[in-house]
């Protein structure tokens, strides 16, 4: 028999127990991971959106909520495209309305010369024509969500559009929105002569994040966002996610470190004669704590097994909402589970610290008198 | 003349504060091999200086050496009673969800590695009490007199060299008490080990080379050498 043997053969003695214990830990570890593999989701699919058409980077108004909140006027981008080692700028109005069933259609606002020198991968038809005002180019998702193809008509924010091309670019949010005229997307969202973002494009051979650095020195009240890390420039949201992730692990480890500490006290208290004969032939303390240690982290880990597999099904339903699908790709990055596999660990050190300290510290005869 | 393996001098252990002196100035010498019977009436304080020997509990006053261990300085006490002790209890304090192998390697994970190793010890060792058969069997499962036997393999698991035993056929019938009484005898002689037994029973004290009768704490009958 070995040392670990005998520790799951004490889990093993109360089952009952240590199945509610472990499904309670699990929850609070469900929780952790589905929250995490959406926000990371979240994150790859905003990153992406960064780099569409190609782009280096993206210019924003700083200090704006979220980036379809971002608001620059058209004027404020001629300095941008003077600053040394911009090659070009793509304004991009953004705009999330309803189109069918979708609440979060990105409408894109560009102006054609624009989309022409930056365009999508076209799957079918082509791109908007100079001066047209009702062309749509939707994304593949879009367009199937809609049910629509090119040459049909698509109603978007009450406004009627005709369907000229789709596009693949593997861009969750842009495949699932459409590029229409920057003057008619302006119009619908109440915001003229102003756009949301700017993709910008470095010159070859020159160091993206030096001219990214040069235009917030340079241009005031933008901020240049290059990856997701830079998102809490303009958006705070990911940084609340975040904020509620690291609470929720922290109430996990805290409720699942009573639960556990509960039930190794009771484990412990059951067993307290049994200890003192575990000490009476020669056990030492240090072992009989190793012991109630190990008991708990065993219990936790495979809550953290347990909460990751239910974590990952629970991302998955939560995504097959109408509401979200669509909008979220899930992510399942090695940090989510090293974050769960931390939160069993901890509840397992936390729940086990009293318990394991007290039956190390019984002294052979007390235990052995004990009722 | 050898050094006695266990000596004491002006032993005392008290409870409660002092009121109750369980043990008290108590001389004694057990020399090497001897199987020595300590009887009294209950609460005389023979369980306690049992204890006392076996490092379960600390002495409040005197000396005590054991095994050529000072006990009353000595710290890593569990070394010594995994390596120098073997206890059999009035109770036969197996844990109920390990099986009789099991129970016996249980003292040899301090001092026998790896886990083979301690399975094929505490196999010979449960062969020596004539239990081979009943090796997976569990507590619950067993009879009190098996029980009590899987008890004394783990007692001797770690070949000590004292065995100490509290009132080991007192909760078994004549007839499984005689037996277990045989055993601990023939393991005594075969092995050479110092046999000190609490007992009531009658037969502990026929088969004994000395018996020490305790009242009150006191060595009354049966002096220390």
């Amino acid at each position: 028999m070995t040392f670990f043997g005998l520790v799951v053969r004490n889990l093993l003695r109360q089952r009952v127990r240590a199945a509610l214990t472990l499904l309670g830990i699990s929850l609070g570890i469900t929780t952790v991971v589905a929250l995490g593999t959406i926000t990371s989701g979240l994150k790859d699919t905003a990153s992406g959106f960064l780099r569409t058409a190609g782009s280096d980077f993206v210019v924003a108004q700083e200090g704006a909520a979220d980036l379809s909140f971002s608001t620059i006027p058209v004027e404020r981008l001629a300095p941008l495209a003077e600053v040394p080692g911009v090659a070009d700028v793509r304004p991009l109005l953004l705009h999330i309305t309803t189109a069918g069933g979708n609440p979060y259609f990105f409408l894109i606002g560009i102006d054609d010369p624009v989309l022409a020198r930056h365009p999508p991968a076209l799957v079918a038809g082509r791109l908007l024509a100079p001066g047209a005002t009702d062309e749509i180019v939707l994304g593949t998702r879009a367009a199937a969500d809609l049910g629509v193809g090119v040459d049909d008509r698509v109603v978007i924010s009450e406004r009627s559009f005709v369907v000229v091309g789709t596009y693949r670019s593997g861009v969750v949010w842009e495949d699932g929105g459409g590029y229409a005229p920057l003057a008619t997307v302006q119009t619908i969202a109440a915001k003229p002569a102003t756009v949301s973002v700017a993709s910008v494009y470095v010159a070859s051979g020159t160091d993206p994040v030096a001219v990214a650095t040069r235009i917030e020195a340079d241009v005031a009240g933008l901020v240049t966002i290059a990856s997701a890390g830079e998102y809490g420039k303009v958006d705070q949201g990911f940084a609340i996610l975040d904020g509620a992730n690291a609470a929720i692990s922290l109430l996990a480890v805290l409720l699942g470190g009573i639960g556990v500490m509960n039930t190794m006290v009771m484990s412990i208290f059951e067993r307290t004669r049994e200890i003192g004969v575990l000490r009476a032939v020669g056990w030492t303390g240090r072992r009989v704590l190793a012991m109630v240690v190990l008991e708990s982290l065993l219990l936790c880990l495979l809550a953290a097994a347990v909460g990751s597999l239910a974590g990952i099904g629970a991302s998955r339903l939560v995504l097959l909402l109408p509401a979200v699908e669509g909008f979220i790709v899930p992510a399942y990055p090695v940090s989510v589970f090293r974050q769960a596999l931390l939160v069993g660990v901890g509840v397992g050190l936390a729940g086990a610290a009293y318990p394991a300290l007290r039956a190390a510290r019984l002294l052979p005869m007390e235990a052995l008198r004990y009722e | 003349m050898s050094e006695p393996i266990i000596r004491a001098r002006g032993l005392g252990k008290a409870f409660e504060s002092g009121r109750v002196r369980a043990v008290d100035d108590v001389d004694l010498d057990i020399e090497a091999g001897e199987l020595v019977a300590i009887v009294g009436p209950s609460g005389c304080g023979k369980s306690t200086l049992l204890n006392l020997i076996a490092a379960l509990d600390r002495p409040d006053a005197g000396e005590l050496t054991v095994a050529g261990h000072d006990l009353m300085r000595r710290r890593d006490l569990d070394h010594y009673r995994a390596r120098d002790i073997g206890l059999v209890f009035q109770l036969d304090n197996l844990v109920p969800s390990l099986s009789a192998i099991e129970n016996v390697e249980v003292p040899l994970f301090g001092t026998v590695r790896p886990a083979r190793r301690r399975r094929a010890v505490a196999t010979a060792q449960l062969a020596s009490v004539s239990l081979s058969e009943r090796a997976r069997s569990h507590p619950p499962q067993l009879s009190g007199g098996e029980r009590q036997r899987v008890a004394i393999a783990r007692a001797l698991v770690n070949e000590p060299t004292i065995v100490l035993a509290d009132e080991p056929t007192g909760r078994l019938d004549s007839h499984t008490g005689a037996l277990v009484l045989d055993l601990l005898d023939r393991l005594r002689r075969e092995r050479g080990v110092t046999l000190v037994v609490v007992s009531h029973d009658a037969r502990v004290s026929a088969r004994a080379d000395r018996v020490l009768r305790m009242l009150d704490g006191r060595i009354a009958i049966g002096d220390g050498s």
